[in-house]
Order: structure tokens, then C-alpha cells, then sequence
């Protein structure tokens, strides 16, 4: 939550001689970050990111009170002055105008914490005065007449929102406090009409006519204006809940519902009424024209902390003594009683009892208030690990690294994908996994698949860079399978999706084999042997099928390769021949052999031949039976074919002694009978 | 005189040569096992051998000398034949390796010595992992600063890597435990210093004793070593949900040293958060708070890769432009 506060606000609740700039150094290492301070004339301006948690620092008197216990430290006095926990019931003004009836009608007590209203009358609508309007402007909020003025200006000084209604326009001067309705309107301060989900809390008149959205924002009916006369004074602590819900989606995040649903201490609600009032009967001509009304259903549990110094001290990693601790937690309006030498019950402040609810928390502010950046670091000792890491991961980086070698750039592409690419790909959507609030339709699924951003990413850099182009990514899939359960972990296993390692690589102006190196040099580099194209069986999808081979090792598929279909090739607008591979990382690292096996090589040199072979068989299928024709073949190496006359080069050795030309001529008169 | 005739000829042969390789074809002719003065040698009777034996010696001496002295005439030729040395070399493909794999890389080998092992956790996690099981109840306000993508009510894409404590609590079942979680996030924006996709990287620690030094010390390794020994870092107070006391982690600016000056916010740069894990969390993943205490930082991937390279824009990162990513 950020907050613009003005250094002339701030120092009507703390006294000290430090400038702003010592202010906001020492808030910024010990307290709320102070993002920019700003040099105004005669002023400053600090621009504050209260911690969520802290909605009681978002005023300028939380700040002062966090400044009070900070400065010290940084060496400068300073002192906490105008406590509003300090008015007293008995400062409201006395009435002395005819009383006005105003009857309110709580129909649940959960919807509300604290419930505070006065009815003042003889109002004159005019400016505020130009302190209160300069320190508003600059605080971030448009002055607009003494009564809006004085409620924003209640919370900026005090961060509990104030709300002022036009006493005349709520009719039968009667306020109902209830949940909203389905379907109920209301339209808000700022013109915009709301249709109600239910649920909401609302208040209505004595005509039924909703007049507030609480929490988040007054209603136009009973907004006050230049005719005002009378008015209702409000203030009000509601349940944090619901003010959250509503204010999500009427999508009114106010600095009202912000604070709201952060729950601000309601024991402040009876003061901040009383310092309305009182600017009211100031700067408004107000006079009290009826009792206050108090309704306090849930008042702030009382807490004590037991705290352990030397657990204290062994979270911090500082020796902390007593008398340091007790100080620390006294200035922020802790109450601090001694049990033992090193233990004490710490009573936790009511602005505190949402944040501080365990020792570590205590431990919290007394680190901060003295400062983090005074600790000094240490690099842990502890005990090696006996675990390791996936190696998956390693191969992973090897993979890439090998392919960056041979030529190939990597792609980071977004896994939310849109469903366009994937019907230019001939490639189905429809069983991807669908975000329920996607950011825009470009990112509205989880690829199940690399091949459609790999297309984008060719058809994006056509023109740009010459061709030929390699490109390859390893990244996850996206899965809506269900995982047996157990097997991630022991929290709602089977609901996740499952993620899947995908390596994709394409190339655009490489020919069928050129591309198909690339992978098979991939292959050989991790040692999976026993490899076989199969031709694609599967229908459908960007492979063009007669040109498009399923990888295996062994038995194990690993992917397919393949050429791109042209009707896809044309809905990307690509140019140049285009090859994709698309590899089961997972199966692949699983089969990857990254360890040495020693091989002797023969004392005896290769006898190398030439020769062509008449088949119908596929050149695989050739190579493969060539292989096991003799013992004594130890490298096949295809030339080039004519139809079906396929010339091979074949080297022959025998580690043991040297080969005869008959012997060779032996095994290629064998080979030239294959077909 | 025997063989004179077969030296004269090669010495006029020998001068005309123009390669080496001519020559080398010459020497063979001449001078081979089945060459010229061989052959001639061989067809004397075998009486005849003594007798010839010295001036044979003697000429093939000759011839041999002959060649030597060509080819050192013919190698002194080429090296003063004129030479283009600036005539481009033909390339290889280049290839590239993204640079958030190279920061991950490098990431983990800092982490690596200092005993943290490296892991990745799902992506897509359920809320329990991402949010409940890390002290953020449903409704909690502390959601607003999550941004976070769902598939379902209970499944939503990680928006830290956070989810990566439980499930390595989990795992390991007892510390000492020591992670650097890396892995893919996502959050709902984009502008010039977030993008929906984003990597973080997690790191953990568990064990007995430890305390907040330890955080600033491996917050002060990591940094010195990554940007630089002269860097350092320092902590301001903060709130997350999964961790207390949390902190907001600086570091000093790399043009001022922390001094302050344009480019820094009075010498500090925002590095990210970190904190001491929640007793909660901790119970949460099976661990007794009241015997072991932790620490835990979650930073950006592309926000140390921007630090370090003063890349303004952290889209750039996810470009598909090869004009750009053939830099890197």
C-alpha cells in the first residue's frame, strides 16, 4: 500500500530536531521503505510503501510512532506527541442544538466490528482551510469542501477512514446495516453503478434505498454537497473479509477498502469520531444535534507474548541484553513485564494484534528496530549433503550446450501460449490446459506442445536474419493428466498437471539430411545406440507424413522427425525447406550414456571399399543388414543412391592380423546379393 | 660414367618441377624402392655389383642432393609467394546459448561449492504448495501481491518458486537441508520489468542454529561473486507471509559502490526478498520449529541478468529476435 505523506502532517505527531532526509534514511532501513522523498516549497513529501501487514503505519501518526523508536538509534531524539490513543470521551464538545433522531439498525453483528455515528447540525459548506488543503494536495488527494476534506484528512493522520453523509438525504433518518442482496444496485460517489453479487455490506435508509457500499465507498444518495446543513459523521471497523471480496470485484480498490479489509484497530474508531467533531465544529460551523452512537461488537483480544531472549538472540544470530529488548518493544507500544533474567510477557499493543502473534515476531522488531544492516554476515556451517541433484538438469545443459556448438540458438518462448498458432499448425488446442484468468488471449493456454512458438519464431525472423536458420528450445509441456497418487508429495497429489521435457529443434533452409545430422550427431554425442526411423504413422498435426520418421532406441521412442507440411509451411508464410525435431527429453536422458567405455583400437589398417547394391529395401534397412553380414564390417557409410542402386563405403578390419583382398571379396560378393 | 646419363636427366627434370608434389612424383620415378637407379642397379649382374657398387653410392648421393636442393628452392619460392592473410575464414554455424540458461549455469556453480544442491519443482503446483501450505490463507490480503494465474480453484501456475521449500522438506524429511531452487514462475503483467513468464531462483536453508548472519553471509558470497567482489548487500524490513523476520534485500549500486549517484536510489539497487522461514512452514513441512530455524530468498533470474548487463527493458529477455539472442 503506498501512501503519500507530507513532513508538516507527520510532525504534528512527532517532535524531533532530525531532517527529513535523516527521517527517511532511518525509516527506510528500520521501517516502511520511504520509495522517494520529495523537496516541496516549504516541504516535504514522502512517498511511503506501508508493509501489508502494517496497516497501523499508514498514517501519519503510525509513522511518527515508528519514527519515534527509530531515531534514536540513528543517534537523535525523538518523541511521540498528540497521541490520539490519548482523546478522551469526555473532549466531545457539549450538545447544545435541539437533538435529531437517527435510529440505526445493526441486522448482523458479524458484518461489523465497531460502529461509530454522530449527527451534527447548523453546517456551513465552504474551503477548508489552507493548511489542511495544502497538506491533503500534497498527500495526493483533491481538495474539494471543509467536510470531504476533513474525513480524508482524519485518515491521513490517524489511517482509519472516515465517511460523512448528508443527514437530509437518508430518509426516516434511519440506517440499516446489512448484507447485500443479488442483484442489489447501488450506485457509488463516483457515478458508477454496481450490481451486487450478495453478500456485500450495505446500508439502507428508512425508504430502502441503499445509501452506502461500506468499506468501499458512499453512495450517491447521501453524498454531502454545497447545500449540506446537516450531516452523520461516521466511522466504522467492518469485517476484513468482505470488504476484500467486494472491493475485488467491483474492482474499487479505495485506500479505504484497503485499509479496511487490513483491519484497523478499532479502538482508534472513538478518537478519530471525537477529532471529527472537533475540526468539524472548527472549520464547518458544526454543532452536535445528537448523542454518539457507539455500537462495539468485537473488541481486540488481549495477548501476551511469552518471549525467550536467548531464542531471541539465536534467531538473530546478535547478543541482544535485556535491557535493549525492553526499550525497543516500550517505545512501539508494547507492555513489557520481566519474568526471569531472560524471559519476559510481552502484552501486545491493540494496532499490533493482527501482526505480532508469535515470539518470532517480537524477534522481528527488535532486530529491525536496530537495524539489519548493522548485523554482520556469516557464511553457515553445516554438514554435506548426502542427496544429489536431478540429472536430468546436467544433461539438460549438455544437450543445449552440444547443439549451441553445432549452430543452433536457443529460444526462450512464453509456455502460455494462444490458440491461433496452434490452429496454423494444424494442431488441436483443445486439450491443453486453459488458464481461468488468463492475462489476454495470447496467453491463454499451456502449450502442449514447442512445435507452434518454434513456427513463430521462424515466421518472426523471416527477412531478418539469412537463411539457413537453426533454433531449438528445451522446455516443459503441459499435461492435464493425472499422476498416480502419492507420487508428488503427500498434499492433493493426482491434481496437478503433468510437466514434460520437450527438446524441439528446427531448421529452415537445411535439406532432409543436413537437418537429420543434426539430430543424429545429437544421438551419437549421448551415445544412444540401437537407433531406427520408422515412418510416421500418425494422421494430422504440421509433419508432412511420407517425409516424417519416428526415433527410437532399442525399443524406446524417443520423437519424431520430420518435414513440415506445406499447407502449414504456408499459414506461417514460410520460405525454404523446414525440419523439425521433437524429442522426449525425459527418454532421452534416460538413455543417455555420458560415461566411457574403452575400446582397443586394431593394429592392423582398414581395407575400405566401395560398393553399390541393387535393393528395394530402405537405405536403413540396408545398412542395418550390412552391419551383420560380417564381423570383420566395422563402419558403413552411405554415398549417395541412383533409384535403387545404393553405393555404400565399407571399411573391414581384423584387429587380429591383416585382411586378404579374397577375404573382402568374399563378404562383397555376400552383400551384393542383399535386396 | 655409370648412371652419369640418369643424374643429368633428373637434373634437368628437377629444375622444371613447379610443385612439391611434382617433385615428390619425381623422387619417387628416380629414387623409389622400384625407381630408376634400382632398377638399373638391379639388371647388373651380379658380379658386376662390387665394381659399381661406390660410383652407384656416389650418384644416387647426387641425385638425392639434387632433390633436397630443389625442394628447398621450391619451398623458399612458396613462402615468398604473395599472400592475402585479411581473406575472411569460412564459419561454422554459430550457435547460442540462451542467457537465462547461461545465468542459471552460473547461479548454480556459485551455489555448488557452497554445498546448496540444485533442484526444480512443478511449475504448475496446488494452491497448498504456492500459498496455504506457506502461511497465506485463502482470502489473505497478502494474495494481492501474488498475481497469480489459475487453471483450476486448486492449481495455479507458481508465482515463486517458494512452492519448492515444502517439497524439499518433504523429500529430504530431516535437515540439514540446503536448496537452490531454479525454476520457472509466472505472474498476471507485463511492463518493462516484469514479463508473465520469469525464472526465480530459491534458496533454502535448514538446519539447527540458524540465524540471520547467515542469511547476509550467503547473501554477501552470492553477490560477490556474481557481480563482483567489491559488491554487498544489505537488509531492510519487509513482510511475507512464509517467512519471520522478512527482509527486502539491496544491494550497493555497481557505479557508486553504495555511495549514491544517478543511476541508484542513494547507492542501493533492490535485489529481492528473503527471510527467516515461518515456524509454520516449517511445521507445515514436517520439521519442528522449536529445533531447527532456516532461511529462505526468492530473486529473479532475469533481475540479476539485468543488473548485470543494465538491461533496460527485462522483455528483451523473451525476445524471438535472432538479431538479438546470436549476441548473447
Amino acid at each position: 500500500m503506498d501512501i503519500k505523506l507530507p513532513d508538516s502532517t507527520l510532525r504534528k505527531y512527532l517532535l524531533t530536531k532530525a531532517s527529513a532526509e535523516k527521517i527517511a534514511e532511518a525509516l527506510t532501513l528500520c521501517g516502511p521503505s520511504i520509495e522517494r522523498l520529495h523537496k516541496v516549497t516549504g516541504n516535504y513529501v514522502y512517498d511511503i510503501e506501508a508493509i501489508t501487514n502494517r496497516v497501523d503505519s499508514a498514517s501519519a501518526f503510525g509513522i511518527a510512532r515508528e519514527a519515534a523508536t527509530i531515531l534514536p538509534f540513528f543517534g537523535v531524539k525523538a518523541k511521540l506527541i498528540n497521541d490520539p490513543y490519548d482523546i478522551k470521551a469526555g473532549e466531545l464538545p457539549e450538545r447544545k442544538s435541539p437533538k435529531l433522531p437517527l435510529t440505526v439498525e445493526i441486522r448482523d453483528q458479524a458484518l461489523v466490528k465497531r460502529f461509530a455515528a454522530i449527527v451534527l447540525d447548523g453546517i456551513v459548506v465552504k474551503d477548508s482551510p489552507k493548511e489542511i488543503r495544502e497538506e491533503l494536495e500534497l498527500a495526493g488527494e483533491r481538495a474539494l469542501n471543509n467536510l470531504v476534506d476533513i474525513t480524508n484528512y482524519l485518515r491521513l493522520c490517524f489511517g482509519q477512514p472516515v465517511h460523512i453523509f448528508d443527514y437530509d438525504k437518508i430518509s426516516g433518518a434511519k440506517m440499516i446495516l446489512r448484507e447485500s442482496k443479488p442483484g442489489e444496485k447501488i450506485t457509488t460517489l463516483d457515478d458508477r453503478t454496481h450490481s451486487l453479487r450478495g453478500g456485500d455490506i450495505v446500508i439502507e435508509d428508512g425508504d430502502g434505498r441503499l445509501i452506502d457500499l461500506c468499506g468501499i465507498m458512499g453512495g450517491k444518495l447521501s453524498q454531502v454537497d454545497d447545500q449540506t446543513g446537516r450531516a452523520v459523521l461516521f466511522v466504522q471497523t467492518y469485517e476484513p473479509k468482505r470488504i476484500r471480496r467486494t472491493s475485488l470485484y467491483t474492482q474499487k480498490r479505495t485506500l479505504a477498502a484497503q485499509i479496511f479489509e487490513k483491519q484497523p484497530d478499532s479502538r482508534l474508531v472513538i478518537p478519530t469520531l471525537i477529532e471529527g467533531v472537533k475540526l468539524l465544529v472548527k472549520y464547518a460551523n458544526a454543532k452536535i444535534a445528537g448523542d454518539s452512537i457507539d455500537l462495539y461488537y468485537l473488541k481486540p483480544e488481549k495477548k501476551t507474548i511469552k518471549l525467550d531472549l536467548k531464542l531471541v538472540n539465536d534467531l538473530i544470530g546478535f547478543k541482544f541484553d535485556a535491557k535493549t529488548v525492553a526499550s525497543i518493544l516500550t517505545g512501539l507500544g508494547f507492555t513489557v513485564k520481566k519474568f526471569s533474567p531472560a524471559t519476559f510477557g510481552v502484552d501486545v499493543p491493540s494496532w499490533r494484534t493482527h501482526d505480532v502473534t508469535i515470539w518470532p515476531d517480537l524477534a522481528e522488531e527488535i532486530a529491525r528496530i536496530y537495524g539489519y544492516f548493522r548485523l554482520e554476515g556469516k557464511l553457515p556451517v553445516s554438514a554435506h549433503l548426502t542427496t544429489t541433484t536431478d540429472p536430468l538438469l546436467e544433461i539438460e545443459y549438455q544437450a543445449k550446450s552440444f547443439l549451441a556448438n553445432l549452430g543452433f540458438t536457443e529460444i526462450f518462448n512464453y509456455s502460455l501460449v494462444g490458440a491461433d498458432i496452434f490452429t496454423k499448425a494444424d494442431m488441436d488446442i483443445d486439450h491443453s490446459l486453459a488458464l481461468t484468468n488468463p492475462l489476454t488471449s495470447e496467453f491463454e493456454y499451456l502449450r502442449r506442445s514447442l512445435i507452434p512458438s518454434l513456427l513463430m519464431d521462424l515466421a518472426n525472423n523471416q527477412g531478418k536474419v539469412d537463411l539457413p536458420i537453426r533454433i531449438f528450445e528445451l522446455s516443459n509441456i503441459y499435461l492435464p493428466a493425472l499422476h498416480p497418487p502419492g507420487e508428488r508429495g503427500s498434499h492433493l497429489a493426482g491434481e496437478t498437471p503433468a510437466e514434460q521435457p520437450i527438446l524441439a529443434m528446427a531448421s529452415q533452409g537445411l535439406d532432409y539430411r543436413t537437418g537429420k545430422g543434426y539430430l543424429e550427431a545429437l544421438l551419437a554425442k549421448f551415445r544412444l545406440n540401437n537407433l531406427t526411423f520408422k515412418p510416421f504413422a500418425q494422421k494430422g498435426g504440421p509433419w508432412q507424413i511420407n517425409q516424417t520418421a519416428e526415433v527410437y532406441s532399442g525399443k524406446h521412442f524417443l520423437g519424431v522427425f520430420g518435414r513440415l507440411k506445406p499447407a502449414v509451411k504456408s499459414a506461417f508464410n514460410l520460405k525454404g525447406d523446414v525440419y523439425l525435431a521433437n524429442l522426449d527429453f525425459r527418454a532421452f536422458a534416460s538413455l543417455a550414456n555420458t560415461t566411457y567405455t574403452y575400446t582397443p583400437i586394431s593394429e592392423y589398417p582398414d581395407m575400405i571399399e566401395d560398393i553399390t547394391i541393387e535393393s528395394n529395401r530402405t537405405i536403413g534397412e540396408l545398412i542395418q543388414l550390412i552391419k551383420v553380414e560380417s564381423k570383420l564390417i566395422t563402419k558403413v557409410i552411405y554415398q549417395d543412391s541412383l533409384k535403387n542402386k545404393h553405393t555404400f563405403t565399407i571399411h573391414f578390419n581384423n584387429p587380429k592380423r591383416n585382411l586378404t583382398q579374397e577375404e573382402v571379396n568374399q563378404i562383397k560378393t555376400k552383400l551384393l546379393k542383399l535386396a | 660414367m655409370y648412371l652419369a646419363e640418369e643424374t643429368k636427366k633428373l637434373t634437368g627434370k628437377a629444375a622444371s618441377t613447379k610443385s612439391l608434389a611434382e617433385l615428390s612424383l619425381l623422387e619417387t620415378e628416380f629414387l623409389g624402392r622400384n625407381g630408376i637407379f634400382n632398377t638399373q642397379f638391379d639388371k647388373l649382374d651380379i658380379s658386376d655389383k662390387p665394381r659399381f657398387g661406390k660410383e652407384f653410392n656416389l650418384q644416387k648421393h647426387k641425385a638425392k642432393k639434387l632433390i633436397t636442393d630443389r625442394r628447398n628452392a621450391l619451398i623458399r619460392k612458396t613462402e615468398g609467394e604473395r599472400f592475402d592473410v585479411t581473406v575472411p575464414g569460412i564459419l561454422p554455424p554459430l550457435g547460442h546459448l540462451h542467457l537465462v540458461t547461461q545465468a542459471i549455469r552460473e547461479i548454480t556453480a556459485i551455489f555448488t561449492p557452497i554445498g546448496f544442491i540444485r533442484r526444480r519443482y512443478p511449475e504448475i503446483d496446488t494452491d497448498w504448495y504456492a500459498a496455504a501450505g506457506l502461511n497465506i490463507p485463502k482470502d489473505h490480503p497478502a494474495r494481492d501481491d501474488q498475481e497469480t494465474f489459475y487453471v483450476s480453484e486448486n492449481v495455479v501456475l507458481t508465482p515463486h518458486t517458494s512452492n519448492g521449500q515444502l517439497r524439499e522438506m518433504e523429500l529430504m524429511k530431516k535437515p540439514p537441508i540446503k536448496m537452490v531452487n531454479i525454476g520457472k514462475t509466472y505472474r498476471r503483467q507485463i511492463d518493462v520489468s516484469h514479463t508473465p513468464m520469469f525464472h526465480q531462483f530459491e534458496g533454502l536453508l535448514i538446519d539447527k542454529g540458524i540465524n540471520i548472519t547467515h542469511l547476509i553471509g550467503v547473501g554477501n558470497y552470492f553477490v560477490q561473486n556474481y557481480f563482483g567482489p567489491d559488491r554487498r548487500i544489505r537488509l531492510r524490513p519487509h513482510h511475507f507471509q512464509f517467512t519471520e523476520p522478512s527482509f527486502e534485500i539491496d544491494i550497493t549500486c555497481g557505479v557508486c559502490q553504495g555511495v549514491g549517484c544517478r543511476l541508484c536510489k542513494a547507492g542501493w539497487l533492490e535485489l529481492g526478498g528473503a527471510g527467516m522461514v515461518h515456524p509454520t512452514v516449517l511445521k507445515n513441512g514436517g520439521l519442528n520449529p522449536d529445533k531447527y530455524s532456516g532461511f529462505a530468498f526468492g530473486w529473479g533470474v532475469e533481475r540479476v541478468l539485468a543488473m548485470k548487463y543494465d538491461l533496460p527493458d527485462i522483455r528483451n529477455i523473451y525476445t524471438t529476435d535472432l538479431r538479438i539472442l546470436n549476441q548473447f
